[in-house]
């Protein structure tokens, strides 16, 4: 083995860590979406990919300055959350197949039809905060900071939201149990439309950090939809806190075991560390009961 | 009636048979044999998912576990020199030994978050044969894998393996041998209790049944011919090539999943009705390439509203419709 040396180790688990936290953004939507309506919503990578392709038209075509397209991009996306469980979703909640198998076209009808609208190149929205900055002794780009600090705000504010506000509660009322909830006066219709909405929002700004970060292709989205799925699995399905847990894991599987053991050993650690947590802990890392 | 109905499926499915025995002599077109081999190969696939989703779980590991067995087989032939009769068992066998050890801590999980377990289990197995460059080539690919050995017949005849006529038949027989095992199984007593695990998993708990144990067998069977698909795929196509759009991706889980549904997965016969015209059916439509997945996806979710018991259920749903027409 080859000696790695110190720096050049940091500075990949920093690059890890915030590459985490913007899937970060994409697990908690996908969980807040699982588990207030029990759906795994597949076409959500498309979400995030339409998201960064908005940021990219609205900024890189037209002009507009990247945060403000970000807002108009994230606008967008939440409404077409909504849309998407008003129409699609909700005729079929409650049933396990049919949603997953509406999920998995509108995915495949979504990434075809970008890839036939705006051509299958890739694409790079430029560096909205270019040079770098030092952090622990090792350099790192401004704009990958400032990407990690929106995921992280975004992470603590649909914490707080969840935790204080009326609707917030709402939902968590409504993802540890749907009928008291409904007894409660909680409407599910209104707690899953609310759920999409956020979700999509959160996707959409993680698509357009990335895109800014990368480049932007029509199959972004399922590079994202995957490490959203392992991070969920990671730290233990149907928890929010879980989520941001598996994030920092991943970020440092990322990290570390891809620069001194190699791609493979990196892609093989969550499966093996998923499968030893679930013969320990069946319920995950801080996941509930199924 | 019942019987009756019975009779005429049976004679249905065996012309159908004959037809595609003697469909070689009427298709004098390669391109066609090959699709029909493809074919072959995802009514394989199609049918082992149908026997997990027979316990009430879907694996959307499919193209994984097929990269698996396509790889194992592959390699196998080539570094080892193994005939590939004998990888291809190798192929099924290493990938029920897979199943058997994920389905243990999997399968205490259920529902949707199986799902999401077996996924990313598919796309490891894909990335390992992405990034371990020295053994399966990485993304250059595996190439120049041997096809079958010539089977001797003493007395009569050897058959060789050397055009699409003989790859053809050699895909159809271990189809057909594949799905009467799989039927078999599935009415079998096994099959009930798989279906008993599905309806009330609970209940068929408190009556004894030992529900992990039936679910990780129902995996592993599922698994094993999922493997044998995919060593048929490596053998058939001679190159193997992991990349994500490639055929061991994410995409062919989700296609295989779909075809289950589009045929109607109430019935054994449903699945393959689906694999068969979703696989044929975009081939005819060829000049519009571009638009296919578009039109494909599409399709999926009118299915989903309008026959959610899948392209199976529609003489049913005709039959249906009519009589309520004359009564009204």
């Amino acid at each position: 083995m080859f000696e790695i040396s110190k720096e050049v180790l940091l500075q990949s688990i920093i690059n890890g860590l915030v590459l985490g936290w913007i899937y970060v953004l994409m697990a908690l939507g996908l969980s807040l979406i699982l588990s207030i309506t029990s759906i795994l919503q597949f076409a959500h990578g498309e979400v995030y990919m339409l998201g960064a392709y908005i940021v990219y038209y609205l900024s890189v075509i037209s002009g507009i300055n990247f945060f403000v397209a970000i807002f108009i991009s994230v606008a967008l996306m939440a409404v077409l959350g909504l849309l998407l469980e008003r129409f699609f979703f909700r005729p079929l909640r409650g049933e396990f197949l049919p949603p997953m198998i509406v999920a998995l076209g509108l995915m495949i009808l979504l990434q075809s039809g970008v890839t036939v609208g705006f051509g299958i190149n890739p694409k790079s929205i430029p560096s909205f905060a270019p040079g770098s900055i030092k952090i622990l002794g090792t350099m790192i780009g401004v704009d990958r900071a400032v990407a990690a600090g929106i995921s992280i705000a975004l992470a603590l504010l649909l914490f707080l939201f969840l935790k204080i506000s009326k609707y917030g509660l709402a939902l968590t009322a409504a993802s540890q149990h749907r009928e008291a909830s409904i007894l409660q006066g909680i409407g599910p219709d209104r707690m899953s439309a609310l759920a999409m909405a956020v979700g999509s929002a959160l996707a959409a700004t993680g698509g357009a950090l990335m895109g800014a970060i990368l480049v932007l292709n029509p199959f972004m989205g399922s590079t994202a939809l995957i490490k959203g799925l392992i991070i969920i699995v990671l730290g233990g399905m149907g928890s929010l806190f879980g989520g941001v847990v598996g994030g920092i894991i991943l970020g440092l599987i990322d990290g570390v075991i891809l620069v001194v053991f190699g791609p493979v050993a990196a892609s093989v650690a969550p499966l093996l560390l998923v499968a030893v947590i679930l013969v320990i802990k069946p319920q995950g890392l801080f996941g509930h009961e199924f | 009636m019942s019987s009756k109905k019975q009779a005429i499926d049976r004679y249905s499915v065996i012309s159908f048979i004959i037809c595609l025995f003697i469909a070689p002599l009427f298709l004098r077109n390669n391109y066609w044999l090959h699709v029909l081999g493809i074919t072959g190969i995802n009514i394989i696939l199609v049918s082992s998912l149908h026997t997990i989703r027979s316990t009430g779980e879907i694996s959307m590991g499919t193209g994984g576990f097929m990269a698996l067995g396509a790889y194992t087989s592959a390699l196998l032939a080539m570094k080892v020199g193994l005939c590939f009769w004998l990888t291809m068992l190798l192929a099924g066998i290493l990938c029920a030994a897979v199943a058997v050890i994920l389905g243990y801590p999997f399968m205490r999980t259920k529902g949707i978050y199986f799902s999401i377990l077996t996924l990313v289990t598919g796309e490891v197995f894909r990335l390992i044969a992405w990034y371990y460059r020295s053994l399966t080539g990485g993304s250059v690919g595996l190439s120049g894998i041997p096809g079958p050995n010539p089977i001797t017949i003493p007395g009569i005849t050897t058959i060789m393996f050397d055009t699409k006529v003989d790859y053809y038949y050699l895909i159809l027989v271990i189809a057909l041998l594949s799905l009467l095992i799989l039927f078999r199984l599935q009415t079998s007593q096994v099959g009930f209790v798989w279906s008993t695990i599905r309806e009330t998993d609970h209940l068929a708990a408190s009556v004894g049944i030992n529900v992990l144990q039936y679910k990780i067998f129902a995996f592993g069977i599922g698994s094993f011919f999922t493997g044998i698909a995919g060593a048929l795929f490596a053998h058939f196509m001679h190159l193997l090539a992991a990349d994500a759009t490639g055929k061991f991706g994410m995409t062919t889980s989700i296609y295989i999943l779909i075809y289950m549904v589009f045929g109607g997965e109430g019935k054994f016969m449903g699945p393959v009705i689906g694999a068969f015209i979703l696989t044929i059916l975009p081939e005819t439509f060829r000049a519009m390439k571009e638009y296919q997945p578009v039109i494909f996806g599409a399709l999926v979710i009118l299915i989903v509203f309008f026959i959610p018991q899948g392209i199976i259920a529609l003489p049913d749903r005709i039959l249906l419709w009519r009589r309520r027409k004359k009564t009204s």
